[in-house]
């Protein structure tokens, strides 16, 4: 590997000595690195528990807002953790059956260039910062009707959809082809093949893309300002109304003077996060199981 | 297949919560809310936000309409009202003629009597420190860039004042507070008018942007030796101190209710477009604090929800007035009141 | 068997059956989504050159570069300047911190990490990735930015102000800050990617490498980082794309300026940013379509990355596919 040349021992010595030293230093710089990764990792995430628990009660849940509250009556982000899931839920209900039926066609049935071609619209798709969503659908839904959960459940839709249909590409094409041909071989029709035969198989991989789709987008912020964000502060579950939700409400809070505001902000940003969290390790389980059930077939 | 069933049991488990969610939404959003009235939206100023925020559980027990403010700005709550995507917007800049053209059959209406304070933050310095217009206008150009620089020290005399840096806290987002501060440097500074200018959204030439007056707030509330502009309940609500403002007879006023009533007199009938100015008024209002303004609410002239706005607007210009002082917002004065009325009744379904 | 044969094949099969109804039936449908998505991008696109139209007819490409931002009626005036300035700064510095730090941790996890570290550590790396911006902006504001302002800018300030770099701190929001939150954000997504791209750098490559007497570094350096290099820089420009493109906690934490200037404890702000902060308010047409041309530049950018990530690794994997086929 490195040419010594015919110098004498001693010189290659020296070299060695001087190889090593170079090794001690780049291993402590990746030792001085990895620490200090860790230890602002440590730090944002030790912040947000610590100051998020202090303020963690149940009125977070049940009680709705009081802006510039003159008195101390309890209040909390109930509008909120109501708008998110009606939001996050009807973004599911929009993201989910196309997501998987554009995988099933550009697994299934594309010639090679259709699926190359519509498979870099999807990576386009997923490219596109979140606050030009927000900005086209806001041209696209708002503009005239007005705000609505239903406007943002569409904007978060377009986040989730890369997501959802490249998981549910990537275990359609973990399914054997064997299985396609035996039942092909039986006489079924080829769309029952695949819809009664392929897709059951995925199903375990497309719950996982889901919900690795919903931990992103719980978060999303930017295409909610355009879309739902002139809210009331009573709680409110009709998808045709703009809702309040946890990202926007952390959003406004943390700009807030108030140290009261900053306390909630930290309580429904732990909240968030421990969802994210829960939900990104469940999906990860759920994969490796699925993967070790397709293993073991 | 044993497995097939399985994952076929669990799609359809999945399928059916689906379903089950989506039809409890667009059941909740169907069935009849805690009110029995209408929802009223409305965004904008958020100058005004705090006295809005009390008139929502008196209006609920009243009317049983929801009211709904989202403080998000005046020039967002212009567009918003252009854009018909609310019912009623806030804003403390009065509108532009473009701005008519383009709300398409709006008016404003003015509802509420409040004054810009200017805040700061300087620990172990007394509240109601002395500052004028041309020297405020210095700072927030940046040609004056520590509290104890002699024009600053001019105005106070006998208060020791520290060398802190002046961090300097103005508006990110389009607002009317900034438009009555700008006002009222343009009127006192010719070089801030032909430097800068009055508007809703300036080109700061030093300062960090805050979001809303809250946001104004925090950063000088969190900032030693910083100076920002907010309505004056935001300096109350925060404990933030703010200035003795010098006005055209040479007296310092405060952003009190007192002062504000007597900017008011400065113009007592609004114009042919409801609006009224009354920065700096001349020297004979001896009280006036020179940064007060009114603000107004922005309406469309034909609207579904006619009956149940003009039931709200009414009772905002009467009988809301009274939530104001104790925010330091002056009842809006008899003669406005008049004309305000009248702007009201103009609003068709 | 790649998944293109498997699906090739299994298409094969199918040649003089006879069609049902639900094949053409499924086909169509799922075809129709395919349409719909590839629909959907076109349409993002035409939207938002559609809502800039105001700007990009008044102002044509002089606004790419145009330092300026007056929204005063009767002097208006916009450009994209001092925003193109702001992400350049921010993304390219927050680059810059954040490269380092990820490989050093990809390689920690490698190659140096006693066993009983690599779990956690991994853990604690997907729990920054899961963490939302907007989290991270509200710790920017309250934590960070005071933290960075009163312990780090003053001091720095004070030692060395006459460097232009090190000007007056500000309020607690400055690019340094936006630098800091960017870093920490680009940081999970490098790191994760490097450390897969150095397991898949194969075994016998790394063995042959130290059989020969290298170092743990020259092995790194003369065989890791070469094998890894492509999937390396795509991790780079994803980080750079995603850095770009974050309005939230740039917007919490940068404090809107509208200038260029060196100090790095200013103000400033980026492109997605300044949409963030100011879409809603927009006072006139004027206004609105240059903030939508802001979005219109940040868009192109991030197609072109998305596009260059994209091309760097198909040639990656066609590269190391004829290698490997090579070998066998």
């Amino acid at each position: 590997m490195s040419a010594q040349g015919l110098a004498g021992p001693g010189r290659h010595a020296d070299h060695l000595a001087r190889r090593r030293r170079v090794n001690r230093t780049m291993e402590i710089l990746a030792w001085v690195a990895a620490a200090i990764a860790i230890a602002i990792l440590v730090i944002v995430v030790y912040s947000v528990a610590r100051k998020g628990a202090s303020e963690l009660n149940l009125n977070l849940i049940t009680k709705d807002p009081i802006p510039f509250s003159l008195t101390n009556a309890p209040q909390g982000l109930a509008n909120a953790f109501a708008g998110t899931l009606v939001i996050v839920g009807f973004a599911i209900l929009m993201a989910l059956p196309v997501g998987i039926l554009v995988a099933i066609y550009l697994n299934e049935f594309a010639p090679a260039p259709i699926r190359n071609a519509v498979s870099m619209v999807l990576d386009i798709l997923n490219g596109v910062p979140a606050i030009v969503i927000g900005i086209f659908v806001y041209g696209l839904l708002v503009l005239g009707h007005g705000q609505s959960a239903l406007a943002g459940s569409f904007a978060l839709a377009c986040l989730m959809l890369p997501l959802v249909a490249r998981a549910t590409m990537e275990v359609l094409a973990l399914v054997p082809n064997a299985l396609r041909e035996a039942g092909l071989g039986l006489g079924i029709a080829r769309w029952r093949v695949t819809l009664s035969i392929v897709v059951p198989q995925t199903v375990g991989g497309i719950v996982t893309g889901t919900v690795l789709a919903v931990a992103r987008v719980a978060g999303e912020t930017a295409p909610l300002l355009f879309t739902s964000s002139l809210v009331g502060t009573q709680t409110d579950w009709s998808p045709f109304h703009a809702l309040q939700s946890i990202p926007v409400a952390i959003y406004e809070l943390s700009e807030s003077p108030d140290p009261a505001d900053h306390a909630r902000a930290w309580a429904a940003a732990l909240v968030l996060l421990i969802f994210i969290l829960f939900a990104s390790l469940g999906a990860r389980w759920l994969a490796t199981r699925s993967r070790a059930k397709m293993a073991a077939r | 297949m044993p497995k097939l069933g399985h994952s076929i049991r669990t799609t359809a488990v999945l399928a059916a919560v689906a379903a089950a969610f989506a039809a409890l939404a667009v059941g909740a959003g169907a069935a009849p809310a805690t009110h029995d009235g209408t929802t009223l939206v409305g965004a904008g100023s958020t100058f005004v936000a705090p006295l809005v925020a009390q008139w929502i559980t008196p209006i609920g027990a009243a009317y049983g309409d929801e009211l709904q403010y989202s403080a998000v700005g005046s020039g967002a709550g212009v567009a918003a009202i252009t854009g018909r995507t609310v019912d009623f917007g806030a804003s403390d800049a009065p509108l532009t003629p473009d701005q008519f053209t383009a709300c398409n059959g709006c008016e404003q209406i003015p509802w509420a009597l409040g004054a810009t304070a200017v805040l700061y933050n300087l620990p172990g310095v007394k509240n109601l420190l002395h500052m004028d217009g041309p020297t405020l206008a210095n700072i927030f150009m940046g040609k004056i860039t520590t509290w104890n620089d002699p024009a600053i020290a001019a105005l106070n005399p006998g208060v020791t004042l520290p060398s802190t840096k002046i961090s300097i806290a103005h508006r990110s987002d389009n607002s009317g507070t900034t438009f009555n501060f700008t006002d009222f440097l343009s009127s006192s500074s010719p070089a801030w008018q032909s430097a800068i200018g009055t508007g809703v959204a300036v080109n700061w030439p030093v300062g960090s942007g805050g979001k809303g007056s809250s946001g104004v707030a925090a950063i000088v509330s969190s900032t030693q030796g910083a100076i920002g502009y907010a309505d004056i309940a935001y300096a109350l609500h925060n404990h933030l101190s703010y200035f003795a403002m010098k006005n055209k007879s040479g007296k310092f006023a405060t952003p009190g209710l007192r002062g504000m009533l007597s900017a008011a007199e400065s113009q007592t009938t609004p114009n042919a477009d409801n609006s009224l100015s009354i920065v700096n008024p001349p020297a004979k209002y001896a009280n006036a604090y020179p940064i007060s303004t009114y603000t107004y609410v922005i309406v469309p002239l034909q609207t579904q929800k006619a009956p149940d706005l003009k039931k709200f607007l009414f009772w905002a210009v009467t009988k809301g007035q009274a939530f104001g002082p104790k925010l330091l917002f002056e009842p809006i004065p008899k003669s406005v009141l008049v004309v305000a009325e009248k702007a009201i009744a103009k609003i068709q379904p | 068997m790649t998944s293109l044969d498997i699906a090739e094949n299994a298409r094969r099969p199918f040649t003089g059956r006879r069609v049902r109804f639900g094949d053409i039936a499924l086909q169509v449908v799922a075809g129709a989504a395919a349409a719909a998505v590839t629909v959907l991008v076109g349409l993002i696109i035409w939207k938002v050159i559609d809502q800039a139209r105001p700007a990009l007819s008044k102002y044509n490409v002089h606004f790419i570069f145009r330092v300026a931002w007056n929204p005063v009626l009767g002097r208006e005036l916009y450009g994209a300047g001092s925003f193109l300035f702001g992400t350049a700064i921010t993304s390219l510095l927050a680059l810059a911190l954040a490269t380092p730090l990820a490989l050093g941790v990809a390689l920690f996890l490698t190659e140096l990490s006693p066993r009983f570290l690599k779990a956690p550590v991994t853990a604690l790396v997907e729990t920054l990735a899961a963490v939302p911006s907007v989290v991270i902006g509200l710790w920017g504001i309250i934590v960070l930015g005071p933290a960075l302002r009163n312990h780090i800018e003053g001091p720095i300030h004070s030692a060395l102000g006459w460097i232009p770099l090190f000007g007056t701190p500000g309020a607690g929001a400055s690019l340094f800050t936006a630098i800091l939150v960017l870093t920490i954000m680009i940081l999970p997504i490098v790191s994760s990617i490097s450390r897969e791209l150095i397991l898949g750098v194969p075994h016998e490559l790394k063995e042959g490498a130290l059989a020969l007497g290298t170092t743990s570094w020259e092995m790194i350096k003369g065989v890791v980082f070469p094998y890894a290099r492509g999937g390396i820089t795509a991790a780079l420009i994803l980080g750079l794309g995603r850095a770009v493109g974050e309005a939230i906690a740039v917007s919490q934490v940068v404090g809107g300026g509208v200038f260029i200037h060196a100090n790095l404890f200013g103000t400033g702000d980026t492109l997605a940013s300044k949409i963030a902060e100011s879409y809603q308010g927009a006072t006139t047409k004027l206004q609105t379509g240059s903030l939508v041309y802001l979005g219109l530049i940040l868009l192109v950018f991030s197609l072109v990355a998305n596009v260059s990530a994209q091309v760097i690794v198909r040639r990656v994997a066609r590269k190391h596919g004829i290698t490997r086929g090579g070998r066998a």
